[in-house]
Formats: C-alpha cells, sequence, structure tokens
C-alpha cells in the first residue's frame, strides 16, 4: 500500500490562523502528521516593546479575534503583577463578567462549526442562534461587540449600568436552557456519540508531555484551569466547579465545553447579583509601572493565555512574551491523530478549537509523484456521519 | 509529590540569585545543572511547562523558563545566562518536556540560541521561507 500526503491549509475554513497541517496517510489511517506555522506571524512582540503599556494593551486584544479579552485580561495581571497592584472589588466583578462570556460565546461558535463539520447542520445554526444574545451583552456592557476595549491597568475602563442587569440576566436565563438542551442532545443522541466517540484520543500522559491546556488538557483527565489554580480577580469569591472528563476523544471535549457553558452562566449570574450591590471605584490611578519582570495569565476559551513582561521603570516593556493555549495545543495532534481514519482528522483537528476564519478551503492530495487528487475531507466527514446515523436507523 | 520547600532543599547548591515574589520564584541556573532541575520541576513535583522568555540582555541572552505548579498556582522560573552573544549555546529541554519543542525552535530562530540535543533543529516561523535571511531575527547584540 502506498502513503500519501494530505496537505491541509495554510488557508483553509477549519483554522482562523493560517496554518499548514501535512497529513501521511496509509490507505485511510492517519500515519504520521506534520505540522507548519508562521503564516500569520505578524511580530506583536516586538510591536509592543514599541508601545507604552495602555497601548500594549489595544495591541494584545487585536491578537485574536474570538478571544479578544483574555489577552488583555492576561497582559493586565502581567503588569499588575510587576508591583502586585490591587484591583477595585467592582472592577474584578466586571472582569470576570467579560471573560465569562467570552467563553460561552467562544464554545458556542465552536459547537457550531464542529456540529458542522461533521454534518449536523442544524447544530450549527441553532449553536450561532444562541451565540448571537451573547455579543448583543457585550454591546450593553461595552458599546462593542468584539474587542471591547475593557481592560486597564489597576481595573477596568467602562462600569456596567445598573439599570441593564434585568435584560442582561434575561439572556444568560434563555442562553441557560438552550445550553441544557444541547447538553441533552449531546448526551442522548446515538448518531453523535457514535460520530465522536473514542475518535482522536489524547491519554492523559500525551497531555501533560505536550503541557496541554484548557479544555483540551481537561477531557483527558487533567486538572488545570487557572481560574482554580491561581484566581485572580473574582474568581477567588465564585463558586464553579472545574470540568474533567476521562477519556481524552473528541465527544469528551465536546462535552467539557458544553457543561463549561453552563458553569460560565453561573458565574456571570453570581457577577451581576453582586454588581448590583458592590460599589465603589473601577480603577485605581496607576501612575507608573517600576522595573521588574511580571507575569500574568488568564483562563482563555482554549485554555491558559500566558503573558509575562519585563520593565525597566520606563512608560512600555522592554521585554513581552505572549503564549496563547493553541502554541500548546496543537502540537498534540501528533499524538492524537495517528492512527485515525481521514474521515476523522478533520474533526480531531477542529477539537482543540484552533481559531476560525471563513477564508476558503484549500487543499489538495498529491501522491508521491506530486500529482495532484482532488478529495474534500469535509465532505468525507460528514458521509460517515451519514453512514453512521444510516446504520442506526436500520438497527 | 514534592513541594516548593522541597524543591530549593533539595536543589540548594544547583540554584541562585532568588527572586521570591507572591507566587513566583525566579531563579539562576547554571546549564550543566539544568536537566536535573527541569527534571525535578516536571516529573518529581508535576509541574507544566508554559513557555520560555529568551531576551537579549547588555551583557548576556537568557532564557527564562515558566513552569506553573498548577497544585498550589506558583510559578518557578529558571534563567540561564549565556555571556557569548555572537554564539549563544545551552542544552535542550525537550528530550525532557515534549512540549518545549516548538519554543526553543523559536528561540533559536528570533535569537540564534543552539539548543545542543534539539531533536528538530530548524526554524519554527520561517521554515520554508525562501526571502528570509538565515540568522536571528530579533537579536541585535548590544554588548
Amino acid at each position: 500500500m502506498t502513503s500519501n500526503n494530505i496537505p491541509i491549509g495554510p488557508y483553509h475554513p477549519l483554522l482562523e490562523e493560517a496554518e499548514y497541517f501535512n497529513l501521511v496517510v496509509d490507505g485511510e489511517t492517519v500515519v504520521d502528521i506534520d505540522m507548519d506555522v508562521g503564516w500569520m506571524h505578524r511580530g506583536h512582540e516586538f510591536i509592543s516593546e514599541q508601545k507604552t503599556f495602555t497601548q500594549s494593551i489595544y495591541l494584545v486584544e487585536r491578537i485574536c479575534g474570538i478571544c479578544s479579552t483574555s489577552h488583555p485580561i492576561a497582559c493586565v495581571h502581567a503588569f499588575e503583577d510587576v508591583d502586585n497592584t490591587e484591583v477595585p472589588e467592582r472592577a474584578a466583578y466586571i472582569r470576570t463578567l467579560i471573560g465569562e462570556l467570552e467563553r460561552i460565546h467562544s464554545h458556542l461558535l465552536w459547537l457550531g462549526l464542529a456540529g458542522h463539520f461533521i454534518g449536523y447542520d442544524t447544530v450549527w445554526m441553532w449553536a450561532w442562534k444562541y451565540r448571537e444574545p451573547v455579543l448583543q451583552m457585550f454591546e450593553i456592557i461595552s458599546g462593542n461587540r468584539n474587542h471591547y476595549g475593557m481592560m486597564r491597568v489597576g481595573g477596568v475602563a467602562k462600569d456596567v449600568d445598573p439599570d441593564s442587569i434585568p435584560e442582561l440576566m434575561k439572556n444568560l436565563d434563555m442562553i441557560d436552557k438552550k445550553m441544557a438542551m444541547i447538553a441533552k442532545v449531546a448526551k442522548d443522541d446515538p448518531v453523535l456519540r457514535s460520530r465522536l466517540k473514542n475518535v482522536g484520543v489524547l491519554t492523559q500522559q500525551d497531555a501533560i508531555d505536550y503541557c496541554a491546556v484548557g479544555p483540551t488538557a481537561r477531557a483527558s483527565d487533567v486538572y488545570t484551569d487557572v481560574r482554580k489554580d491561581e484566581p485572580i480577580d473574582a474568581y477567588p469569591w465564585i463558586d464553579f466547579d472545574e470540568i474533567v472528563l476521562p477519556n481524552g476523544d473528541v465527544y469528551d471535549k465536546l462535552v467539557v465545553r458544553v457543561l463549561e457553558t453552563i458553569e460560565s452562566t453561573k458565574i456571570c449570574r453570581q457577577c451581576l447579583e453582586k454588581l448590583k450591590t458592590v460599589k465603589g471605584p473601577i480603577l485605581n490611578n496607576v501612575k507608573e509601572i517600576s522595573a521588574g519582570e511580571g507575569l500574568g495569565r488568564y483562563e482563555a476559551p482554549r485554555g491558559e493565555v500566558f503573558h509575562f513582561v519585563k520593565t525597566d521603570g520606563s512608560n512600555r516593556p522592554v521585554r513581552h512574551k505572549v503564549r496563547a493555549p493553541s502554541y500548546v495545543n496543537i502540537p498534540t495532534f501528533t499524538a492524537s491523530c495517528k492512527g485515525i481514519p481521514v474521515a476523522d482528522a478533520l474533526i480531531t483537528l477542529a477539537s482543540v478549537d484552533p481559531c476560525y476564519c471563513c477564508t476558503e478551503r484549500s487543499f489538495k492530495i498529491v501522491d508521491k509523484n506530486h500529482d495532484p487528487y482532488q478529495l474534500d475531507l469535509l465532505k468525507l466527514s460528514q458521509q460517515k456521519t451519514e453512514q453512521i446515523r444510516r446504520e442506526i436507523h436500520a438497527d | 509529590m514534592a513541594n516548593e520547600h522541597d524543591f530549593f532543599k533539595v536543589m540548594k547548591e544547583q540554584v541562585s540569585e532568588i527572586i521570591e515574589k507572591k507566587y513566583r520564584y525566579y531563579f539562576v541556573v547554571d546549564d550543566k545543572d539544568l536537566h536535573d532541575v527541569v527534571s525535578y520541576l516536571f516529573r518529581n513535583m508535576g509541574c507544566r511547562l508554559s513557555t520560555a522568555t529568551a531576551t537579549e540582555n547588555y551583557g548576556s541572552i537568557e532564557v527564562l523558563y515558566h513552569f506553573s505548579h498548577d497544585k498550589t498556582g506558583t510559578y518557578y522560573c529558571p534563567r540561564i545566562l549565556m555571556a557569548d552573544k555572537e554564539n549563544p549555546q545551552m542544552n535542550s529541554i525537550t528530550p525532557i518536556i515534549k512540549g518545549a519543542e516548538w519554543i526553543e525552535r523559536e528561540m533559536f530562530e528570533m535569537y540564534g540560541i543552539d539548543f545542543k540535543g534539539h531533536p528538530r533543529k530548524e526554524p519554527l516561523l520561517t521554515k520554508d521561507n525562501p526571502t528570509v535571511r538565515k540568522q536571528p531575527l530579533r537579536v541585535r547584540r548590544v554588548s
């Protein structure tokens, strides 16, 4: 049997960042995978070192369009870590509220796309329908649907209007009901289970070896959640559960995200209740950041976002290191993709939630002579779901 | 599993210049002791490697690894200093931690650090880019 290479990317609808995956397949089975990054390198670290601290926050907000508040939160944590700057209580609740709303919209976005990749377009349309009210909540709070511009060193830029809290609560109630329905579907639907169970398994040891973070690690029985490990902002005062599942397959990654979304609505509700009663300033007046090193992180929807800054007492960082969660989650494909059928590769690559965009998909299969052979991975994946559906219904 | 007090007791010969902050420890490690320190952090204490930061200082190039001890929320940051800025060399930790492969490749690409024992010594971001000159992209060699 001959082995072929299947290049995915560098521009592909599966990936928000342009990245290149080379699957080596033997017949129907993936035997090896190689990754090539750097297509989207924009030099954010270097640019940040030319900017003032406040400008850096503005800059890092634009690293990612989906987790656009996780980077600023980790960044201000790093700046605050240099001098152990305190944040007012009201600002801490607002930060946590924004961060958790982002988790809800990001997980719903992933859920929709995961549904689409396996041929469940109803899931796609419904998940994105329920995501829309979350974006409206952002607009109510910050005036923006994306890039909220809320984070500042020592607090937040905007307060939450108390009159808007009932409407925000109403939206959360709606999301709760819909997420309960989606959780039930994930549990009961035999096609979904058959299609995702034991697919793309990342073992606990592999998750530890590759230093995986976020839902990718938590679905492999690894307890790692910045909100629990190093609770900052309002997390020490909030009651929520860390969702950890044992199997490491795509199904568990889906369930982790669905259950986490329900936990996030719980957190948002507690924050909004507190914002009714906790008064006071939302921003401490930080005039300067002294020379030193600061390290900040936040649990983004995809896992730990890490920022490190080195300062010299001037108004800008002399070194700013940024590490997004996909940077450590993508190399886990080396472990999770080997030995799986090609039809499952698409959903396995999507299962760590590497950012998405709406660019045109582009890939081709070449044999050893580099002759092109067109094959649609998306169709393959959807056909497999359809086949499972037929088999289950025939029984 | 070992804790932070054990770490500084066991590794007292290997670490120096300890800077202690709330939930953060920064300390200097000699290159020859790096594998011992990293093995202890990763295998004995169950730390997770978040990432590493390379920086060009006036007198040296430094690499700062960031190990997160998730059970206590504490960071352990071993610092390696390389005085030879023209040919910085140090041991790779990728043979111990697979998750260090990408970041060490990136530091090699940006700062020209030769990680001895790295299984895949090639640039991460500009691997097949024909227009990029094969030299460290960020280092200015200020001395």
